[in-house]
């Protein structure tokens, strides 16, 4: 028994003596057999070492986890060495077991990091996809802004020109399909944008009794062209004034009407606005959008406010490219609110959602201004000098100056003939595309601005292909008066040249 | 003929380092991955400038992270390093500098070449991009895998070994 137990310890060790040449002096072959007069050296090529090694006397080396690799068996071994003047002791303990217990643990766990390792570089590259797809579609979108700027343009100075019924028909549709574009750019722009991060709230008072009736208004005769009923209702209680980002909530009852009106065939649209309750200078408002059209099956409510979805894609005669119920669920999602759908098929459909705005006190400075927001009677024409490469945009523009009687305009197409003609001719607004080669409208400003006295306050406005807020913020902080986003109508462009001249 | 050189190479685990010795010595290649504990030596026999052989003992050591944490009785008599990083996982040559500084402080006057190992996973704008990280340590950029560079790297170091 003891025997035996001795013995397989033996085939654990294996106790070689050798000179300080490496040369095998005697060997009890425990482990593995080696003829004697051979050199360690050649026995493996660990044993390279030694020739440097041997030669020094009284020192210990220990070597552990040595893979031997022999024709009929892989060892790992811890080996330890005593020299001595002429002959040393080498140790050799055989723990191939142990070790290769080791190295299984070491291959799972190596394994798992570099696969995880792995994994993070895919989601960086995924992320720098998006990251150009999103940069792209913002890059590509303006440029569709002046094209679409000057067709809005004309197609409304077409309209007011002498037509006849069947023409007057073919414009109704290129304008119908002008405005479906220009809708549809902006809201594949504010996808990219909120999908890069970069959408964000612009607070404001503004006149919420204003902003519902131009609502009405608005949809009440898209409705009505489709032979719709449309019945509006609002809570006595709602403020008069509030807080908030107007254009974003009034985008959120513009789409989710628009979609009613689109959806629908025959009967009725419904806009109910209510108070649910106020808190803390909140006031949380509930907006219900109801239709009597084609309905949304259940297996649908789940997704209809994912990004790219559209219930019935082939329903061709439906508009929309299915980016505006996401958009309205992140606005009303960024203003604390929530959004809910109840439809079935054929049944009509009812949009409930509710969003926080800030109360806001009665504020006569804003009535007041708009109030004054129709054109003033001036005395003397005003003097435009106008700053824009694009020829068809200044075509554009010129046109609708001119056509007010209220201007004489000046047009230039470069950068550097700005300030001479501001100090040449008598300049009462300038008004500049912000691109316009080799200049930045922000760099242009600033030179404006560092000019003697009766030439620095001279108003500037931009027309931006530019909407990100940051663009913006560079323009406005550079002195640029005003920013009007392409494209732009008419009423909108004459508003605020009236506004900055005031 | 001279003494045969002892060479050693250290990197993080699964670099390539075991697959750089491979192409090397039996000039092959594997895309399974094993992980190398503590030591494999290996050795090969080459002839460089006017044909002159020379024994090269190649030390394949286990990948750590930390190259503080290295055996040292392992390192005794190298003649020359080669410090292998993956191209394609940066986490692999985030610390190049600094672990590059630690050897030169504690083996000094021992010929090093750094490598970038995995070039085929990478493409050139990646290298230009990053210019800035490899470019002042980089001797090669290697391939185990097409087995681009692999003996000139070897070669180059037994060279100046001697
Ligand atoms: N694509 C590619 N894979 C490689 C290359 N070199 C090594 N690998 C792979 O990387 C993994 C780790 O290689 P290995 O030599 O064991 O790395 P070590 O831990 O540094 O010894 C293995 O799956 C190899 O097949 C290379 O040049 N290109
Ligand atoms: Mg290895």
């Amino acid at each position: 028994m003891l025997e035996f137990y001795k013995a397989s310890q033996n085939e654990k060790f294996q106790y070689i003596i050798v000179d300080n040449t490496g040369t095998i002096k005697e060997s009890d072959n425990g482990i593995f057999s080696i003829d004697n007069h051979k050199r360690l050296q050649e026995v493996h090529p660990f044993f390279e070492i030694f020739t440097e090694l041997l030669v020094i006397p009284n020192e210990t080396y220990e070597f552990s986890c040595i893979n031997l690799n022999f024709e009929t068996q892989n060892l790992v071994v811890d080996i330890s060495v005593k020299t001595q003047d002429n002959s040393s002791i080498v140790i050799i303990e055989n723990l191939t077991k142990h070790y290769n217990n080791y190295q299984l643990a070491a291959q799972g766990r190596n394994e798992s990091i570099i696969n995880s390792q792995i994994i993070e570089l895919k989601n960086e590259y995924l992320l720098e996809k998006e990251k150009f797809k999103n940069n792209f579609i913002a890059n590509f979108s303006h440029e569709l802004r002046n094209p679409l700027t000057a067709s809005l343009i004309f197609g409304n100075l077409l309209s007011e020109s002498a037509l006849n019924a069947e023409q007057k028909g073919y414009l109704n549709i290129i304008k119908s399909a002008n405005s479906d574009l220009k809708q549809k750019i902006e809201d594949i722009l504010d996808i990219a944008k909120i999908e890069s991060g970069k959408l964000a709230l612009n607070t404001s008072v503004f006149s919420l009794k204003a902003m519902l009736q131009d609502i009405v208004t608005q949809h009440k005769t898209l409705a009505t062209n489709k032979q719709l009923e449309f019945v509006s209702n609002f809570d006595t209680k709602l403020p008069e004034f509030a807080e908030g980002d107007a254009y974003r909530i009034k985008q959120i009852f513009d789409s989710l009407l628009a979609n009613a009106i689109d959806f629908t065939n025959s009967g009725r649209i419904s806009l109910h606005v209510s108070l649910n309750y106020t808190r803390a200078q909140k006031a949380n408002l509930q907006v219900k959008v109801i239709d009597t059209g084609c309905g949304i099956a259940p297996k649908h409510h789940d997704t209809i406010f994912e990004r790219f979805m559209k219930i019935e894609p082939d329903a061709q005669s439906h508009n929309g490219s299915g980016l505006g119920l996401a958009i309205v669920k992140y606005l009303i999602t960024e203003m604390g609110g929530t959004i809910r759908l109840d439809s079935s098929l054929n049944e009509g459909s009812t949009f409930t959602c509710n969003f926080n705005v800030k109360i806001s006190s009665y504020n006569s400075s804003l009535k007041h201004e708009l109030l004054d927001k129709q054109t003033p009677e001036r005395s003397e024409k005003q003097h435009i000098l106008l700053l824009e490469d694009s020829e068809l945009m200044q075509l554009t523009l010129l046109k609708i100056l001119a056509a007010t009687g209220q201007f004489y305009v000046s047009i230039i197409s470069k950068g550097e003939d700005l300030i001479s003609n501001i100090i040449d001719k008598d300049v009462d607004l300038i008004l500049s595309s912000n691109t316009i080669q080799g200049f930045s409208i922000a760099d242009l400003t600033t030179a404006i601005r560092s000019l003697p006295r009766e030439y620095k306050k001279t108003p500037v406005i931009a027309l931006s292909t530019e909407a990100y807020k940051q663009d913006i913020k560079r323009f406005k902080k550079a002195g640029v008066t005003d920013v009007i986003i392409k494209p732009f109508d008419e009423q909108t462009l004459l508003e605020r040249i009236n506004k900055a001249l005031k | 003929m001279s003494r045969p050189k002892k060479i050693v190479l250290i990197g993080h685990f699964g670099v390539g380092k075991t697959s750089l010795i491979r192409r090397f010595v039996e000039n092959t290649f594997t895309k399974d991955y094993k992980v190398t504990i503590g030591v494999h030596i290996s050795k090969k026999e080459i002839h460089i400038k006017g044909d002159t052989p020379l024994t090269l003992v190649i030390w394949d050591l286990e990948g750590l992270d930390d190259i503080t944490k290295m055996r040292t009785s392992y390192l005794l008599g190298t003649n020359g390093f080669i410090y292998v990083f993956d191209l394609s996982r940066p986490v692999t040559y985030e610390n190049l500098e600094a672990e590059l500084e630690y050897l030169k402080t504690n083996y000094p006057n021992t010929p090093t070449k750094v490598v970038g190992n995995k070039m085929d996973l990478v493409n050139k704008a990646f290298i230009e991009e990053n210019n800035g990280i490899f470019t002042p340590f980089v001797d090669y950029y290697v391939s185990a895998k097409l087995g681009s560079r692999v003996e000139t790297l070897f070669t180059k170091l037994a060279e100046a070994l001697i």
